[in-house]
């Protein structure tokens, strides 16, 4: 029995320990506004508010709504603060929920990896036990493509982030890669019934869409283009990021040369104290300037980077399949 | 008073005459004592006396002597009422007295309003002077403020740095009675509140104040009557100091003594002639010297040199005027007994004229200058005249060297440098010219003087070389080259003229005057020198002959540095005379340029000069690649006028030291050898314009990468970010607006634009100039219009462009054809109907972008695997040269992939390499998509091991060969 009710406490115990989140479910109307006000402002990037609830595995994102266009004035952010409040207000009075999910933003071809969206992240989640970043690229969806993404950082990036401590052994240490950063988590569209029976009733009779004609364009170059030009602009950061890193370990070995030499020296002072009777210096100065540390540079930034060249590869990778394909069923159309 | 004034009235006037004249105050003071003991007068009575005298004597000088002495009498009669006080006003007559040696009819004006102001103050201080009796601090330092605003105002009217010795002797006079007062302190007790705080505040004041004038006051203190005997001296310096050797004559001083009777006599004469005054300074020395007054065959060796090291030995000392001691070493040089002993005198002389300037940021006076060059010509005449004495400076030499007679046979070594001196003297000139206002008639007159040091420096040169010093002879030359190397011809011819004009009147002035006096004034001094070296200079017709006698005696014999500046001049005044060639070669034969680092900065501020005459040069010469590489440099870091020694610049983000301030002050080129920076820039940036063009017009997709003049791309960049662009008004507008024409193959606005700089003025030639400026702007007008359109066409023909370009057919068939031989135009010829047929074979933008991609990631990977070998301990010194010879025979692909495995086994959750490099669909991971770059691209880094990766151009070079590349890879992988 006592071995039962432990196993009951366990259970009790390891239900308090949320279940981790599986899927990002979104309401149909908040897709819509998301996109709405991402295309509208396309290209400037625009952010807004996610407003749902927590179930379990599942995060339902039930409402939202748009930021106004921020500043960098710090009397606008604090009036952003509490148009925030106010709004959130506004809606519990309306018996929306009001529970705040985390945000959507806007991407141009998928470079949303900053330090910034980080420490938003962290920001929220200092509050909120689980929120989500969804972040939509109109550019992408004018391919005919929905293209949705429910982000949220690991847990073990938070950990180390929250210690700022990004050398590399503690990423060793960690078992942190950079692919690790975020977590993608599937999304999940759900409508309410009554919705969809309307949606059925709307839906045209012709089986082909806008949609459908968008994915047949045959025009991929300015997206290629952009997609390359932005992969330079990240191997020039990478190789940025790579010279503070020579840099660093440049000065690491020169400093550990030169603490070779000194305790060489000092040895040698020692043994020649020694022979004259008198005590033996310490062998670790820190007073001097060469014992001290050289700061390792952060590696999140070359992590961030190489999140994002993986973005883009992904990207170029994805449009030249699919660009391929559609070339292929030209050249069969051709040929009929 | 037991004596009648008239009787003492000569005997005065006599001592007057030594007041204003002797400068030296211990002679001053010991005559009043003899006066006082004489007389039984109190010190200050006769004083009095002398100053009343003095300014009887100034005011009226050409006045008859009997009304003197009447007006005489009324002045002693009041001298005698106040005579324990001196009034101020008598200093202030002395004062004016002074003035009146320059007395031109214009001054006047001036003294009058000196004399009020002098007036004021003296009654300022008379009100001090009856506030201290009755002990009145209020009012004292009310009067103290007073003083020191009418200070100010004496200061500028009399224009002189000079405080007036009145306002000193208050000073002192204020100082001593407030120490008095804080001594007594019973008396301080007794004060009432106001008058208490008064004295504290004046003594707080005082102190502040007197701080500034502290070592006036202690001169002051040491001997007070000299004090403002002192202050004539130096306001009429000048006159003396020029005049002072050709009046001073031993002889008049031996005739004269030292007896007063004599003196009296004398001194009437004196009134009556007109050259009495004259004569009179003579007098000056005889005090000084009594022991050489009296006979001149008493005089000997011993004694003059006795007097001479007791001179000597005062250089230096505080309380030694620096002008009474070349004065005192110039009347030496008179009496000098030997040839030898004269020499050595005259060293000390031009030594002592040296210090008469004692900072380093102010030059000598320009009068001691000119002084002091005459003496090293007189050096230089006893040199040349007695060939056995030998100058030298680096043995000791025996006390009575000197003694040796001039029919001494053996050599007789004197103490000194000529080169020291001289280049002491060109010094001198240079700081001048660095001083003096270049906008001013001072600044023309200074210039003037110029040959006359080149004179002096030519007959050094000769006698050195005469003697066999080529070393020395070296160094004086290099001087030489450094007055001659940056004049054109034409100023060169201008300098020629002047000098040969002078010859009858400025030099003869000068030098030829001095002795001749010294002849005709009897027995003058006991060695006589004759001119024997030339006075006038002898300049070849070219100034190119002189640089070429004068700069291949410094490659012969002189030193490293020498021969380096020699060099550097050498390359200026070739460049100077348009020939490129010559003074290229000789700069890159003499490798300056990696040695210039370690010299000192004026040479490489030299070094600077010569680069952007070399680059104007080339300019000239139609060279404009040459001309930009020659001034690129400079241009780089913004820093022009530094770099150039021409103007100093405040920078804002890095502060400098006062100290670096000086130094860089003291580095500045004067203004007559600048080189024109409007100019300068101008033909920076017009050549960087005529290489940049039709570079970016080549390079559209990757504007950045072959950048050839970083400097002119920040122009252009801001010059594009301008939302609107006014008409030019500065030299970068223009260039910038000759750009904007220039991309859209507009050459006729474009060299319009240019033309209207004015700077064009400043050539020589500049109608060729700009002929062959126009010409270039219309070649690189047509290759920047093929390489921006020819897209658009698919052929052109030869008469469209010869008509669009206004250039013949020959020409443009050349650029053409050039740029098809390059491979910047992707094109051929059409021969029958004069076409060119261009070929659509450009990479599309795609593609411009994957090539830049692809490079990108050759760096990255090279970077990351020196970081592997770095980590792991570097092989890197055995793969080097074995990656070396994988480039050269053609298998780099394959051993590059082996190497790439070899380095995988080290790296951390890298998959192998041959699944790694079939792409990076596979792996996902960031180091596999390198790896598919650095199989791929083996080839590329192993180019850049082969030149080092230093350079952009490397790299641009490395780009063009990537269309091959590309392929190459292909074959690789199949």
């Amino acid at each position: 029995m006592a071995n039962m009710a432990r196993s009951f406490l366990q259970v009790a115990a390891t239900e308090e320990v949320a279940s981790p989140l599986r899927v990002v479910q979104i309401e149909g109307l908040v897709i819509l506004k998301i996109i709405k006000h991402c295309k509208e402002f396309s290209p400037a990037l625009v952010t807004g508010q996610l407003l749902g609830l927590d179930v379990g595995s599942v995060l339902e994102v039930t409402n939202c709504f748009p930021f106004p266009i921020r500043e960098e004035d710090e009397e606008i952010e604090a009036e952003g603060a509490n148009y925030q409040l106010e709004m959130m207000r506004c809606l519990r009075e309306v018996n929306v929920d009001n529970n705040t999910v985390g945000w959507y933003q806007s991407t141009l071809l998928g470079s949303y990896q900053t330090v910034e969206l980080i420490e938003t992240f962290m920001n929220y989640q200092e509050n909120i036990r689980r929120c989500v970043c969804i972040i939509y690229d109109p550019s992408k969806s004018n391919q005919g493509v929905l293209a949705l993404k429910a982000l949220k950082l690991s847990d073990s990036f938070m950990e180390l982030y929250r210690n700022n401590n990004f050398t590399g052994e503690k990423l060793r240490e960690k078992n942190l890669s950079w692919v690790d950063i975020f977590e993608e988590i599937p999304i999940k569209v759900s409508n309410s019934a009554l919705i969809s029976a309307f949606m059925t009733e709307l839906e045209a009779d012709s089986p082909v869409t806008q949609c459908d004609y968008d994915r047949l364009k045959l025009s991929t170059n300015p997206f290629l283009e952009r997609n390359v030009e932005f992969l330079i602009e990240c191997m020039d950061d990478l190789s940025m990021d790579q010279q503070k890193f020579q840099y660093y370990y440049r000065n690491l070995s020169r400093q550990q040369a030169q603490q070779q030499a000194w305790l060489q020296k000092r040895r040698a002072e020692n043994m020649a104290r020694r022979a004259a009777g008198e005590d033996p210096l310490p062998e670790e100065d820190p007073s001097n300037p060469i014992f001290k540390p050289v700061p390792e540079p952060s590696r999140l930034d070359s992590f961030l980077i190489t999140n994002q060249i993986s973005n883009y590869c992904n990207q170029i990778n994805g449009v030249a399949g699919q660009s391929f394909c559609r070339l292929y069923l030209m050249k069969g159309l051709h040929e009929n | 008073m037991l004596l009648n004034p008239g009787s003492i009235w000569a005997q005065i006037e006599s001592l007057v005459e030594t007041l204003h004249f002797q400068s030296r105050c211990y002679f001053v003071s010991a005559s009043l004592l003899f006066f006082c003991y004489h007389f039984h007068l109190s010190r200050d009575e006769v004083f009095v006396y002398a100053r009343m005298a003095a300014s009887r004597f100034w005011t009226t000088p050409g006045s008859d002597s009997e009304e003197e002495d009447s007006d005489y009498d009324e002045e002693i009669e009041n001298g005698g009422e106040n005579a324990d006080e001196p009034t101020p006003n008598r200093y202030l007559r002395g004062n004016n007295a002074s003035d009146s040696d320059d007395s031109d009819g214009q001054k006047r004006v001036v003294r009058s309003a000196k004399d009020k102001r002098f007036e004021e103050m003296s009654a300022t201080v008379d009100q001090m002077k009856n506030a201290m009796k009755i002990n009145d601090w209020v009012s004292l330092q009310e009067s103290f403020d007073k003083i020191n605003k009418q200070l100010e105002k004496v200061m500028r009217v009399t224009e002189s740095e000079k405080v007036p010795s009145l306002y000193i002797k208050a000073l002192v006079m204020l100082e001593d009675f407030l120490n008095q007062a804080m001594g007594n302190k019973d008396a301080r007790k007794k004060m009432s509140s106001s008058n208490a705080k008064a004295l504290n505040s004046m003594k707080q004041k005082l102190k502040k104040n007197n701080k500034q004038y502290e070592d006036l006051i202690n001169k002051y203190r040491e001997h007070p009557e000299s004090e403002e005997e002192k202050d004539e001296d130096e306001e009429d310096e000048e006159e003396e100091e020029t005049d002072s050797e050709i009046e001073e004559d031993p002889s008049k001083i031996v005739m004269s003594g030292t007896e007063d009777e004599e003196d009296e006599e004398e001194d009437d004469r004196d009134n009556l002639t007109e050259a009495g005054w004259e004569r009179k300074m003579s007098k000056r020395d005889k005090l000084m010297d009594k022991q050489f007054m009296k006979d001149p065959s008493e005089i000997t060796w011993d004694t003059v040199n006795k007097k001479f090291k007791e001179v000597v030995a005062a250089r230096g000392r505080k309380g030694t005027g620096r002008f009474e001691q070349v004065e005192q070493l110039t009347f030496l040089t008179k009496v000098a007994k030997t040839p030898a002993q004269k020499l050595e005198i005259l060293f000390s002389v031009v030594s002592a004229q040296f210090d008469v300037n004692p900072g380093l940021s102010g030059h000598m006076p320009i009068n001691v200058w000119k002084k002091c060059v005459q003496n090293m010509f007189v050096i230089l005449d006893i040199l040349v005249q007695y060939s056995n004495i030998v100058v030298d400076d680096m043995v000791e030499i025996d006390e009575n060297e000197s003694q040796k007679g001039a029919d001494y046979n053996g050599t007789i070594r004197v103490w000194g440098n000529l080169v020291a001196f001289l280049e002491r003297i060109d010094a001198e000139f240079f700081k001048s010219l660095q001083c003096i206002d270049p906008h001013t008639r001072e600044y023309v007159e200074r210039l003037r003087d110029e040959p006359m040091f080149l004179v002096l420096a030519q007959n050094v040169q000769d006698y050195l070389e005469r003697k066999g010093d080529f070393k020395a002879a070296s160094k004086v030359a290099l001087r030489r080259v450094e007055l001659i190397y940056y004049k054109p011809q034409e100023v060169y011819d201008a300098m020629r003229k002047l000098a040969e004009q002078s010859e009858d009147g400025h030099t003869g002035g000068e030098s030829g005057e001095e002795p001749r006096i010294e002849e005709s004034r009897g027995p003058p001094a006991f060695i006589v020198v004759q001119e024997i070296v030339p006075r006038k200079p002898t300049f070849p017709e070219n100034s190119r002959t002189l640089m070429d006698i004068l700069v291949s005696l410094i490659y012969k014999y002189g030193d490293e540095r020498t021969k380096a500046r020699a060099m550097l001049c050498d390359i200026y005044h070739h460049a100077l005379l348009d020939e490129f060639s010559t003074s290229r070669d000789l700069l890159l034969m003499s490798h300056l340029q990696d040695s210039i680092q370690h010299m000192d900065i004026s040479t490489q501020i030299l070094f600077n000069r010569a680069m952007a005459q070399l680059g104007l040069c080339a300019f000239r010469n139609g060279l404009v690649t040459e001309g930009h590489s020659c001034l690129s440099e400079l241009y780089t870091g913004g820093r022009v006028k530094e770099l150039l020694a021409q103007g100093v610049v405040q920078n804002r983000f890095h502060e400098k030291t006062p100290e670096q301030e000086r130094l860089e002050r003291r580095r500045q080129m004067p203004y007559h050898m600048h080189i024109n920076l409007e100019l300068l820039e101008a033909v920076h940036l017009i050549c960087a314009m005529l290489l940049e063009v039709p570079n970016i017009a080549a390079n559209v997709y990757d504007a950045k990468r072959k950048v050839i003049s970083k400097a002119y791309r920040k122009v252009l960049e801001a010059s594009e970010k301008q939302t609107f662009t006014g008409p030019p008004e500065n030299v970068k507008d223009h260039v910038m607006a000759a750009t904007r024409a220039l991309m859209k193959g507009d050459f006729q606005k474009a060299f319009d634009v240019i033309t209207s700089l004015d700077v064009w003025k400043l050539l020589r030639n500049r109608e060729n100039v700009l002929d062959m400026l126009k010409v270039k702007i219309k070649e690189e007008a047509l290759r920047t219009y093929l390489f921006t359109y020819y897209s658009s066409y698919d052929s052109l023909s030869l008469d469209q462009l010869t008509k669009l370009f206004d250039l013949s057919e020959a020409q443009i068939h050349s650029i053409v054809s050039k740029m098809m031989i390059n491979e910047e135009l992707h094109a051929n010829w059409d021969q029958p109907t004069g076409c060119i047929v261009f070929h659509d074979v450009g990479p599309t933008r795609l593609q411009a972008l994957a090539f830049q991609l692809t490079e990108k990631l050759s760096i990255l990977a090279e970077s990351n695997e020196r970081a592997i070998e770095a980590r792991i301990g570097g092989g890197g010194g055995l793969d080097l040269p074995l990656r070396r010879r994988d480039n050269q025979d053609y298998a780099a692909g394959t051993s590059a992939g082996g190497r790439w495995q070899d380095n995988l086994s080290f790296g951390q959750g890298r998959q192998g390499g041959s699944t790694g490099r079939t792409g990076y669909s596979s792996g996902g991971r960031a180091f596999a998509f390198n790896q598919a770059a650095g199989g791929g691209y083996s080839r590329d880094r192993t180019g850049y091991r082969g030149t080092g990766h230093s350079s952009r151009a490397v790299r641009g070079s490395q780009m063009d060969s990537s269309t091959r590349m590309v392929s190459l890879n292909r074959g690789l992988r199949a």
